[in-house]
């Protein structure tokens, strides 16, 4: 992992030190309080709020994949929604026809996302950029169209149950036990993406992305890393998805609109480019960002009143936000973290110093 | 940072909600008010908030004011479950009201059953579950149910064609409307109808033509097609564009009596269970007025499916009593009758194992040619609900 | 006959609809996903002048162009200047933000309930019977026909005119035709307007033939397809794309399954993509300006 200096001299005596996720004492006391703070917020939380945590949980994972792909790999994707739609329905499929449970329904939703990343990844042998974009987009409607068939011919006209997962005889249902569990989930995620990307496989992604040719010159096999990019990360997508299910409690085309597709693009782009800490804030920003317009607006005196009107409000300014952050801070939340964190190193100064070593 | 942000969002979410009023029936609403379903499930929940508005204004019930407190999923099933649960365990309603697509309704049940709250579908289409025997929780107010409609067309067809029925069908490529449409086809076939075609159209069709030429080339006399109001009428106009000239029957969504005067065919034909404005009966009047009152945004005679749904809702918070918690307000709603002033055929009675209405009755309209007015065709018909 | 009206008809759509995307495409790189939402806006500007001047429907209609003329223009200046020579992924989530955005808007100005511009124009639809028997509403036959008028202005356009020569020169490599004194803003305004403007009317007719709704979004959307097909940057392409998409469609809803006729565009796509992927007419060109 390529990290900058600290302002402080801290310099890296031996390989493990280089190699070690958490390197300084400030770096392990912070993440020490924000994983307590993290297991306690259960505790205080209403249920509302547990359940807003555990939708940014899902959707973390889902962005981390996606940076994964799009930020590291360069490969843009718009059938992300029908990777999801993926693993949900084959947690939803498989729970309806053979009554399977959770350590059968996960495997094979990422099994299913693997098999499909590949089908997904195929194109991008062939095309880049947006016509890359295009071909997912395709794949999403044909994923989206078969699920719809299955809905309809098997009758679930209002989309499939699924019951929650049971560990030893007793149903997950409590609130706080899912957070838990979504909480760990995304965790696992960062870990592997993390891992991954510090690793060869990281490293092959990052020249992909910089430079096809290049990467193909220094060795590295263009296609087989290309075509791993999208297995992996749509592996990861389908669990997402078959959380999503078991969370959510049921499975229906309709919640995996191209909308969804674009919520999660927007949260890779706005949480920044290249950057797991983007995909992390993104999914934080793009999840919560609609319930606390919401609620501003509904606080104003009268609000309920005209709710229709308030409404559609709520639903422009989620655009016109989407617009003036991709005008003004091309970085992302990121950037902007990146940002606040310097001017704390550097203060009381403005500017770093001109050219030579940095901090 | 992300600590930060989590906690400084969550802190906005609490403070900015007031722990709900204490002197007041807390009734949560969560329904498409934006999205491409906002035009059918929108104005059900403005008649409601109309009709509850003007309780409030005559002093609430049992001395107490209802708070409404409207939330919009655009109909989506992921926010309709969010909406739902923080309605149900933030706003702690009584009573949660659905006007969405269908789609949401599997998400908002699982949580509903959590909170053990009472769930009533007002505008949106009723499930199976409130037939009897019913699921505990959930009723339904709306015009439209699966089942019944189909068999009450295609009674109405029976009775009204001359020769023998070759019947079409127009199906929204949705589970539902699909749903429907098959059983419609059984139920043909069993009354002994000859069904010549089906289609199955999807919603975000630019050109309804190549539908309607199948249809056509199929030489049905009558056509019936179930499905939200845009499917329904753009698969007929284009019908009568091609110079199909038969009959075309089909459900009376809110939509319909603008678009009767509109399209002004004598052989379009909408069966529904809600009087249209043309009959103008004192309530008609009553609605229109306080539509304009309060500068609705929506047509008034789209305010039916609403204040229906509020007419239930007064009678069963009268008979809750007060204070009224969520399980003695589900009480009350298994032991309720609603007398719909006309605008329904009857009255809306719900019982323990049924909580759909004891009677659905149709109505038939179609544009009268000859008087040059939408009139109706077929007087109330009943159907026991068993 | 019949099925070949229909596949006219249902191309006439597709046709108007992608060559706004191709415009914008063409000079700028970037993908206008808010073109469904743009023609939507148009319809509804339409039906707005429509009840203003009720006596006067050609002045109607010639106002809402000239305002659907303008939002494009405004879109540009307002927001997609900023967006150029930014990332083209962030460029074309801008899009998308707009269209949510324009969305939002409607539904605030309009309420959602469906409208008919035809009936506020008080215009009638009757249909025409060709040879053959086959039928054509008049709307349709001035979707078609409006269809050829854009296409050709659109070619002379290009071909000939000054501002034409511009455009084109501003796509094929806007840094040389920058320093050759082209005023690029100009340029981008120009197709962002002209691409509002072939989509409005495209919106309009649809309007007019089929009432006026949310669901023409996703129509713009399905438009993307025979753009692709053909090449996102040639005119004639986007023209073949649009006739061989919409052939497929008619055909398949009427030989196979209507059904299918959703996922039929993007199967289509997917195939051109295999065999060329950068369309029929399109210019084989380095694809990775992401």
């Amino acid at each position: 992992m390529s990290r900058s200096p600290r302002a402080s001299g801290y310099f890296r005596t031996s390989y493990d030190q280089d190699l070690a996720l958490v390197q300084t004492r400030l770096e392990r006391t912070s993440l020490g309080v924000f994983i307590a703070a993290l297991l306690a917020f259960p505790l205080i939380a209403s249920p509302f709020q547990l359940d807003l945590a555990c939708q940014v949980f899902l959707a973390s994972i889902g962005a981390l994949s996606l940076m994964l792909l799009t930020g590291y790999a360069g490969q843009i994707s718009l059938g992300h929604a029908g990777l999801l739609a993926a693993g949900a329905f084959t947690v939803g499929i498989l729970f309806r026809e053979t009554n399977a449970p959770f350590w059968i329904t996960l495997p094979a939703a990422a099994a299913v996302g693997g098999l499909l990343g590949i089908i997904f990844g195929l194109p991008s042998l062939r095309l880049r950029g947006l016509y890359l974009a295009v071909s997912t987009l395709a794949l999403h409607f044909v994923v989206i169209y078969l699920g719809g068939e299955y809905e309809a011919r098997r009758g679930f006209s209002t989309g499939i149950v699924v019951d929650p997962p049971k560990l030893g005889g007793v149903s997950i249902t409590d609130a706080r036990a899912w957070y838990f569990i979504l909480l760990g989930a995304a965790a696992a995620t960062l870990l592997v993406c993390l891992n991954l990307l510090r690793a060869r496989t990281g490293r092959a992604w990052r020249a992909l992305r910089t430079r096809e040719t290049v990467a193909e010159a220094l060795g590295i096999g263009v296609a087989s890393y290309k075509l791993l990019a999208f297995v992996i990360s749509s592996a990861v997508t389908a669990v997402a998805g078959a959380l999503f299910a078991y969370y959510r409690g049921f499975v229906s085309v309709e919640a995996f609109s191209l909308f969804l597709t674009i919520q999660y693009l927007a949260m890779v782009i706005i949480g920044g480019m290249g950057s797991l800490l983007g995909a992390l804030l993104g999914a934080i920003f793009v999840t919560l960002f609609p319930y606390i317009i919401e609620i501003g607006l509904l606080a104003l005196p009268g609000a309920q009143r005209h709710a229709s009107l308030l409404f559609a409000v709520n639903y422009a300014a989620f655009g016109l936000v989407m617009i003036l952050f991709l005008m003004f801070e091309p970085l992302g939340l990121v950037g902007m973290w990146r940002r606040m964190q310097n001017y704390f190193l550097l203060w009381p100064f403005k500017h770093r110093r001109a050219g030579g070593s940095r901090g | 940072m992300l600590a930060r942000a989590l906690a400084a969002a969550l802190a906005a979410a609490t403070l900015a909600y007031p722990a709900s009023a204490q002197d007041a029936y807390v009734i949560g609403v969560t329904g498409a008010l934006t999205g491409p379903a906002a035009g059918t499930n929108g104005p059900p929940i403005e008649g409601l908030r109309l009709y509850v508005d003007r309780l409030n204004a005559a002093g609430g019930i049992n001395g107490k004011k209802i708070q409404l407190t409207v939330l919009d999923d655009q109909g989506e099933p992921s926010k309709a479950a969010a909406n739902a649960k923080r309605l149900l365990t933030q706003d702690n309603v009584s009573l949660l009201v659905l006007s969405s697509l269908s789609s949401t309704f599997a998400p908002v049940i699982a949580e509903t059953r959590r909170a053990n709250v009472a769930l009533m579908l007002m505008g949106a289409v009723c499930p199976k579950e409130v037939y009897p025997p019913a699921d505990l929780l959930q009723f339904c107010t709306t015009a439209y149910a699966g089942g019944y409609d189909s068999r009450a067309t295609l009674a109405f067809i029976k009775e009204t064609a001359k020769e023998p029925v070759r019947i079409g069908f127009a199906a929204m490529a949705i589970p539902l409307s699909r749903g429907e449409i098959d059983y419609a086809e059984e139920q043909a076939k069993a009354m002994g109808m000859t069904p010549v075609d089906k289609e199955v159209i999807p919603p975000s069709t630019a050109d309804y033509t190549p539908f309607a030429t199948k249809l056509k080339d199929a030489n049905p006399n009558w056509i019936f097609s179930w499905a939200p109001w845009v499917t329904q009428v753009k698969t007929f106009e284009a019908l009568r564009r091609l110079g199909w000239e038969g009959d075309y029957i089909t459900w009376a969504h809110i939509e319909a009596e603008s678009e009767l005067a509109r399209l002004k065919d004598g052989k379009f034909y909408v069966i529904g269970a809600n009087s249209l404005f043309q009959d103008n009966l004192p309530i008609h009047k009553q609605i229109i007025e306080e539509a304009k009152k309060a500068n609705i945004r929506y047509p008034a005679e789209q305010m039916t499916e609403g204040w229906i749904g509020g007419l239930v809702l007064e009678a069963v918070l009268k008979a809750g009593g007060w204070p009224a918690d969520a399980a003695k307000i589900r009480a009350a709603m298994e032991n309720v009758k609603v007398d719909t002033q006309g605008l329904r055929g009857g009255a809306i009675e719900w019982s323990k194992d049924n909580h759909f209405r004891t009677r659905q009755y149709y109505r038939v309209y179609r544009w009268d040619p000859a008087k040059s007015a939408v009139a109706v065709t077929k007087d109330w018909v009943a159907y026991d609900v068993k | 006959m019949q099925l070949i009206v229909n596949i006219t008809v249902l191309a006439a759509i597709y046709a108007l609809l992608a060559c706004g995307y191709v415009l914008i495409y063409r000079v700028s790189r970037v993908m206008n996903m808010a073109h469904g939402e743009l023609a939507m806006l148009g319809a509804y500007l339409l039906y707005t002048t429509a009840s203003l001047f009720t006596d006067h429907p050609v002045g109607a209609i010639a106002a809402a162009l000239v305002l659907s003329l303008t939002v494009g223009v405004l879109v540009y200046v307002a927001l997609m200047r900023k967006m150029t020579g930014q990332m083209v992924l962030a460029a074309i989530l801008t899009t998308i933000a707009i269209g949510i955005l324009l969305r939002g808007v409607i539904v605030l100005i309009w309420s959602a309930a469906q409208q008919h511009p035809l009936q506020a124009l008080k215009f009638s639809n009757p249909s025409i019977e060709l040879i053959g028997g086959a039928r054509i509403s008049t709307c349709a036959a001035l979707m078609v026909l409006a269809t050829v008028a854009v296409y050709t202005a659109l070619f002379v356009f290009l071909r000939f005119g000054r501002w034409g020569m511009r455009l084109r020169a501003a796509g094929q490599n806007p840094l040389l035709a920058a320093q050759r004194g082209i005023n690029l803003n100009a340029i981008y305004a120009l197709a962002w307007a002209l691409s509002t403007l072939t989509g409005s009317i495209a919106g309009m007719l649809i309007a007019l033939d089929s009432g006026l709704d949310q669901t023409m979004v996703v129509i713009g959307l399905k438009a993307f397809a025979p753009a692709l097909v053909g090449g996102l940057d040639s005119l004639l392409g986007a023209l073949v794309g649009a006739v061989i998409v919409a052939s497929a469609e008619v055909l398949a809803i009427h030989y196979v399954d209507p059904l299918l006729s959703d996922v039929v565009p993007f199967l289509v796509l997917i195939a051109a993509l295999i065999v060329r992927p950068w369309g029929l007419f399109g210019t084989r060109e380095e694809l990775d300006r992401v």
